[in-house]
């Protein structure tokens, strides 16, 4: 199956926005806080298509930890909203950043782009279900080559 | 038992599948596939485009290896990666291939010590009963002996490793970096006839490299073919100096001190073996300078092809197999990489 990750819902967002709205108050100070010293914030929404595939994604990008100290991040599987259907399925997996820069969230979201980048193409070729299958994308220059039977 | 192995800690990506077979026969090597980052002559590898690299080939190698290999993934055992040491970027976008492959194949992770892959290998292709181990590569340049379950480190460089400085060497004269600069320098080194005098830093049971850099690269200035004929520089005898002299001197000093403090391990330890691992390892002078001191104390010098001293997945899998088979894995929140991994911080529970 192929995971899409060209419909991804992203959400950004500056410190005073609608995000701190229905909390409790003692949540709300602490997020206003957290919001003034990370107030600049990205939410990602990659759908997969099924919680199988996007909570092996979450699993895997998930152990490496953010490397910025400006930078927050946080994981979780969610249905997807948009469609009126009646599913429950948690095949979605939403991320948010927040961050004391937009360099440092910029710099922080580019590095996901690229880990997310590698599971996905790992899904895409290499799952029980299409691992054996053609091989894409050339192998000039690769050592070690042999010729494979049948 | 079969293993995937997956490589990336510097320039090159590896990926490879071994297997074991029950008893005590040899491993046998299933595919061995590596594809290198090249960069232009005068530029060295940076680690976000290194990283670009092995995203981009790290999903096909592992499919035409598996392919070549002729198994199924209900054959494999596990899936053994780098953990380092190396450089941060590539080594972490091979880990999250590996972690990836981990969840879906339902496969454990193992994560492995580069340098201890490297000696694994030598042992396992030269059958050297209990070698000194000289590993000398781009990254890493240490002198390794076995004792009581740890790959001690007996000396290494205190600075950069010689791969290092003769890559960095090479930059300087723009000598190309396809397949590797070293193996540029060695040919342009077979050329060369003068010996020129490169200070020679040797320290103890260590050796530095940086400072014979540093003099190398002035050197090199010299023997730039623009310069007018008396700003050339000279031997004594007047001769001109050229880059194949340069590269010559260069070779010439630093497996000299290679030697030293080889055998100075080896007088230490008692051993009549030395097994060069690494990259700078399938360099032809220094096999046959090593040769030469290793005769002279009654000894042998056991060395490999490029398909394995070079950085490649077959001695991740080899190395992570032999620790799997003791009963060792690693946990996906443990799967991470870093850039520094003593080579003695290894518990080699798979010898006595």
């Amino acid at each position: 199956m192929t995971p899409n990750v060209t419909f991804a819902h992203i959400s950004l967002s500056d410190a005073d926005s609608g995000h701190l709205k229905n909390r409790k108050s003692a949540a709300m100070a602490e997020s206003k806080d957290a919001a003034d010293e990370f107030p600049c914030r990205l939410t990602l929404n990659i759908p997969f298509p099924t919680p199988r595939l996007a909570s092996t994604a979450l699993r895997a990008i998930a152990v490496d930890r953010e490397l910025s100290p400006l930078v927050r991040r946080s994981f979780s599987l969610v249905s997807a909203a948009e469609q009126d259907s009646e599913s429950t399925e948690q095949n979605v997996l939403c991320v948010e950043y927040t961050a004391s820069t937009n360099r440092s969230l910029r710099v922080a979201v580019n590095g996901f782009f690229e880990s997310i980048g590698v599971v996905v193409s790992v899904m895409k070729e290499l799952d029980v279900d299409v691992a054996y299958g053609p091989v894409e994308g050339g192998l000039d220059g690769v050592q070690g080559l042999q010729g494979v039977e049948g | 038992m079969i293993a995937l192995g997956l490589e990336g800690s510097a320039n090159k990506i590896g990926i490879g599948l071994i297997s074991h077979p029950s008893s005590n026969k040899p491993p046998i090597v299933l595919s061995n596939l590596r594809h290198t980052y090249v960069s232009p002559p005068g530029e060295g590898f940076l680690p976000k485009d290194t990283a670009i690299h092995h995203r981009a080939w790290v999903v096909r190698l592992i499919k035409q290896a598996v392919r070549q290999a002729g198994v199924k993934i209900e054959d494999i055992d596990c899936i053994c990666y780098t953990k380092g040491p190396g450089m941060g970027a590539p080594l972490q976008s091979v880990a999250v291939a590996a972690r990836t492959l981990s969840l879906l194949w339902g496969k454990p992770l193992v994560g492995v010590n580069h340098c201890v892959g490297h000696i694994e290998m030598g042992r396992a292709i030269t059958n050297a009963s209990n070698p000194v181990v000289l590993y000398v590569s781009g990254g890493n340049t240490q002198v390794i002996a076995y004792s009581a379950q740890r790959y001690r480190i007996f000396g290494e460089t205190l600075d950069i490793a010689i791969g290092n400085c003769i890559d960095r060497f090479a930059r300087t004269l723009m000598i190309p970096n396809d397949p590797f600069p070293g193996y540029n320098v060695e040919q342009l080194a077979k050329k060369g006839k003068n010996l020129v005098d490169i200070p020679y830093a040797v320290k103890g049971m260590d050796c530095s490299f940086s400072g014979i850099l540093a003099a190398a690269d002035i050197l090199a200035h010299s023997t730039n073919e623009a310069l007018p004929d008396g700003k050339r520089l000279k031997t004594e005898d007047g001769e001109i100096v050229t880059r194949e002299d340069l590269c010559f001197s260069l070779q010439e000093t630093v497996f000299a001190m290679l030697v030293e403090i080889t055998e100075r391990a080896m007088a230490h330890v008692g051993s009549k073996q030395v097994l060069v691992v690494g990259g700078v390892g399938s360099n032809e002078r220094l096999q046959q300078m090593m040769g030469m001191m290793a005769r002279d104390r009654g000894g042998t010098v056991f060395a490999t092809d490029e398909r394995f001293c070079i950085d490649n997945g077959i001695m991740i899998a080899h190395a992570g197999l032999l620790e799997y088979k003791t009963g060792i894995t690693t946990s996906l929140e443990d799967s991470t990489c870093t850039q520094r991994f003593r080579t003695d911080e290894v518990f080699v529970g798979w010898r006595d």
